[in-house]
């Protein structure tokens, strides 16, 4: 039985009325554009300046991870836009090296571009390597980069990039665990992460391998710098004994953080920055190195092909100023690769330039350790990774 | 002894039946009364939080009204050019899709040929695939024609134009089966051709059918993580934007945006729903 | 103009489906070919080459069954939750909810409108450790002072089951509004209680829009993985995780490619045997 109300053809007023609401939310995207944003195609290169200085776009495009910027205003892109008339528009979408890499693989192994400018990749893991060994990133415009003497002495030849010429760190951060401590009291060992009954059902660990696996080969004795297979198998039977006890109930990105704070688990792996960022909501929470030792990583920034070198070498430079990267470490509460970054933290913020989390004394870097680029790049180990996370 | 007259026992009986009845009548709307707050509670629980002021980065916690989330709405970074997008992908996607919808349905329905089953079959398909298969099908395609598909604001154009059809001729079929063809002869015993039978007759009546599954559409499109997160190579849409950002917390502006939207459809839902209760009584009125 | 289309009558429908079809076909169709091709291949990211590598289904078969059962499992029984949830809601307001009708249906579609993610991310909220709903429980006895909701199978139904209910409910309120009141009244006539009247007229006759919301739950359901990543431990993965990861995190194309098409080949499966049961034209319509 047909609806009667369909027997009633629209009349052209109906139509036509119906048609312009159609017609705001059509102009709707329109507007917001006007309003302020610009779009997100890369922008024409604006006039070059006087002085043989290059052209620089009108855009710069950059993709990262979350919460890895500073908020506070005036913040460090609009301070790079008085500074250089160029705009950053910041993409906040890289949630793993894996995932993005499968994002951009495609665009970059045909030698076109993604749409961005810089994109950042983690040392501990097999990208920031497989990026330059494919020749899918652009070498960086030293020329434009005074800076570039700014970068600390024990970043200035990572393996994937001995002379640098392909990266610059963005900020690096340790691994450690967290607990809350309205559910336990600290919990300073992988072991009891694993296996404290109390913390049953409420741990988690991350989905890469190269952190998780490095704090347990540590738990374990091994070295997460020289991986053997019997290291690797045996710190892989103990994650794979807490999954199945139970003990272990997630595989995190960030995402440890809210369910952390809020108390749905009690312990869990966590990386140095976010902990410090959620104090602020909840006191409860403490972070630490594991007794047996923790893992430091870098991010790195990369020219993706399709990029543009001279705005891209521009901004890294301008990221290399004490005094910018200073005010994105306190607020990130991750580590600077910058020096005399110190100094000026202390003018932003007193409290923060003694955060061990953003300067870590020696005795704590004493404890902290590289992956093993080699474990990182097997792909056995990477499908039996995948399989202990039900994947 | 006499046979007791039936007037007794079927007046107590009636009036059982009507105590059941009235007791049934109520169960099942307090049963509806339930399942509405059901499906109304996490939508509440957004709304609400979009109004929260947390004082760190996590909104999960009620710690305070504010409207800064609404008036700072693109406070957070990348969020504007994610709705943006969204919003153009989805109108495009939801036009070219409705037009091409529309047409297949038109000759699957009025025309019998060669392999009309097949289409039936072919239409019927996309809807009966898991959308991972279909997004990780496409994203196939796209990474072994990289020369002509690069991975972006097209490529999911064109993902969500090839899942919103089968909606939209499903949509307007059910129409065109119960269409009256004597509407149509008779404009053409009136001496109209076909393109103008067409125009001022058929079209005006399918168009609510057409407007029906172009909202579904849209919709769909809006709302379509899975595919769209898989051949979205850089750019964002929103729900891409919120996958991205939930790894560490949702802040409140998302709950903003998905607030906006969904007041927005609800607004245009309600003034359907309000001009449809209109007509109903004017048609009850003059028939 | 219209000349044109009178002498080629055969032609139209052919024009008109022209574009659509060529729409499908090219990017549905030859991306499935594609991923059939990519499921025989064999190697490491990025060097595939194609092998026939027919082992990639048995392999992925031996190594995933666990997913792959369990996927059908949640998905039916979010379907049964579905059904047995929507079915009186749409009795009622097919039948009883008057002018209202068209209210309550925009309130069923209204969770539609919030975007999938954050309606999900908002059930993290409110089945949290710490939250009303598992506070009550506690204080009720039902869940013990350890257990929890989140992370558990029952919040990855549940979620399933919320997130597509509208897909069940909608279909069945169609069917049952179509239903002409006056065969209930003839039933009722004829002496018949209305148990009875609902199990031997109202339900036969509601029969097609079970059909259409099983399928339309169950087939989509069945390819999740957002719930169970939201919502669940590594215990409740189903085999749409394993195909994404497999995609986006190994960059295993050959075995993802292979899963995907033991999903759909299994999905055709159920449904052929649906059809079976329940007659083909109901399905395609």
């Amino acid at each position: 039985m047909t609806d009667p109300r369909f027997n009633d053809p629209l009349t052209r007023r109906q139509l036509l009325r119906r048609a312009a609401v159609g017609g705001t939310v059509l102009s709707l995207p329109a507007l917001l554009a006007a309003c302020g944003g610009g779009s997100a195609a890369s922008g024409t290169t604006a006039a070059a300046t006087a002085g043989g200085k290059p052209q620089l776009k009108d855009v710069l495009n950059f993709s990262n991870w979350t919460y890895y910027i500073d908020t506070k205003k005036p913040t460090t892109f609009q301070q790079f836009q008085e500074q250089t008339g160029v705009k950053v528009n910041y993409y906040e979408d890289v949630n793993s090296n894996d995932q993005y890499f499968a994002k951009v693989q495609g665009p970059l192994s045909q030698g076109k571009g993604i749409g961005r400018d810089i994109f950042v990749a983690t040392d501990n893991s097999r990208f920031p390597g497989l990026y330059v060994s494919q020749e899918w990133v652009q070498e960086l415009d030293k020329d434009l980069m005074p800076n570039f003497a700014n970068l600390v002495d024990a970043q200035s030849s990572p393996p994937f990039d001995p002379d640098r010429k392909f990266s610059m760190p963005w900020l690096s951060g340790m691994d450690g665990i967290a607990w809350n401590e309205d559910l336990t009291g600290p919990v300073t060992t992988v072991s009891q992460l694993f296996e404290d009954p109390k913390l049953h059902g409420k741990v988690t660990v991350w989905t890469e391998m190269g952190d998780t696996l490095g704090l347990v080969l540590l738990d374990n004795g091994d070295d997460p710098s020289k991986v053997t297979d019997e290291s690797f198998n045996s710190a892989l039977e103990r994650v794979k004994t807490a999954v199945d006890s139970g003990q272990i109930i997630k595989f995190t990105g960030n995402d440890y953080v809210a369910p952390l704070a809020k108390g749905d688990y009690a312990a869990c792996f966590a990386w140095s920055g976010d902990v410090a960022q959620l104090v602020v909501d909840n006191p409860k929470l403490h972070w630490g190195v594991p007794e047996k030792g923790g893992i430091i990583w870098t991010d790195n920034m990369l020219i993706p092909l399709g990029g543009d070198v001279p705005t891209a070498s521009t901004y890294m430079n301008f990221a290399y100023d004490p005094k910018i990267s200073a005010k994105i470490a306190v607020e990130t509460t991750y580590i600077s690769a910058v020096k005399g970054v110190k100094d000026e933290a202390v003018k932003i913020d007193p409290d923060a330039a003694k955060n061990p989390l953003i300067f870590p004394d020696d005795n704590i870097l004493a404890q902290l350790h590289q992956n093993d680029p080699a474990m990182l790049n097997n792909e056995d180990y990477v499908t039996k990774w995948q399989e202990v996370q039900g994947q | 002894m006499s046979v007791q007259t039936p007037a007794v026992p079927l007046a107590r009986a009636r009036r059982r039946a009507g105590l059941w009845t009235l007791v049934k009548r109520h169960v099942l709307a307090a049963y509806a009364l339930l399942v509405v707050g059901y499906l109304m509670l996490p939508i509440v629980v957004v709304i609400l939080f979009s109004f929260n002021a947390p004082k760190g980065r996590f909104n999960f916690i009620w710690q305070g009204f504010t409207l800064d989330n609404w008036t700072h709405w693109d406070a957070i970074l990348g969020i504007r050019p994610a709705i943006i997008t969204s919003l153009e992908v989805a109108l495009l996607a939801t036009l070219v899709a409705t037009a091409l919808g529309t047409l297949m349905a038109m000759a699957i329905v009025r025309h019998h040929f060669v392999g009309r089953s097949t289409t039936n079959l072919l239409v019927f398909l996309p809807m009966s695939t898991p959308e991972i298969v279909l997004g990780a099908s496409l994203l196939t395609l796209f990474l072994n024609t990289t020369a002509v598909f690069q991975l972006g604001f097209w490529t999911i154009f064109i993902a969500h134009v090839m899942f919103i059809i089968s909606f939209v001729v499903v949509t307007v079929k059910a129409r065109l089966i119960g269409f009256d063809r004597h509407l149509e002869e008779a404009a053409m015993d009136l001496g109209a051709n076909e393109l103008v039978t067409f125009r001022k007759v058929t079209l005006p009546l399918i168009a609510p059918a057409m407007l029906a599954a172009a909202l579904l559409g849209f919709a769909l499109s809006i709302d379509d993580f899975v595919i769209t997160y898989l051949n979205a190579g850089a750019t964002q849409t929103f729900p891409v934007f919120v996958w991205g950002i939930a790894r560490v917390a949702v802040p409140p502006q998302v709950n903003v945006v998905a607030s906006a939207i969904f007041l927005v459809a609800i607004a245009l839902g309600l003034g359907n729903v309000f001009s449809q209760y209109r007509a109903a009584k004017r048609q009850r009125q003059g028939a | 103009m219209g000349a044109f289309f009178h002498r080629h009558r055969g032609l139209t429908p052919y024009l008109l489906l022209a574009p659509g079809i060529l729409w499908l076909g090219i990017f549905f169709l030859i991306p499935l070919a594609f991923l059939g091709y990519e499921s025989l291949q064999s190697g490491l990211f990025p060097n595939f080459e194609f092998t026939w590598e027919f082992s990639n289904f048995s392999d992925a078969l031996s190594l995933y069954h666990e997913q792959l059962v369990r996927s059908f499992f949640y998905a039916g029984i979010a379907t049964v939750a579905c059904l047995l949830l929507a079915y009186p809601l749409a009795y009622w307001i097919a039948f009883r909810a008057g002018p209202w009708r068209n209210l309550f249906l925009l309130v069923i579609v209204a969770p539609f409108f919030v975007t999938y993610l954050v309606r999900t991310l908002a059930w993290l909220n409110i089945l949290a450790n710490e939250g009303p709903v598992v506070g009550f429980l506690q204080w009720a006895h039902v869940l013990g002072e350890n257990d929890r909701l989140l992370a558990t199978t029952f919040a990855v139904v549940a979620g399933i089951t919320y997130n597509f209910f509208p897909f069940m409910a909608l279909p069945l309120y169609v069917s049952l509004e179509q239903i002409d009141p006056r065969l209930l009244e003839a039933a009722k006539d004829l002496y018949a209680s209305s148990t009875k009247a609902f199990l031997r007229v109202t339900l036969p006759l509601s029969a097609p829009g079970i059909v259409a919301g099983t399928l339309l739950t169950f087939i989509p359901a069945a390819g999740d993985f957002i719930n169970a990543a939201l919502l669940g431990t590594p215990k409740q993965a189903m085999i749409g995780n394993v195909i994404q990861a497999k995609f986006l995190e190994s960059l295993d194309y050959p075995t993802a490619a292979a899963l995907s098409f033991i999903l759909m080949g299994m999905i055709l499966v159920a449904l052929l045997v649906y059809a079976r049961v329940v007659g083909t034209e109901k399905l395609t319509g």
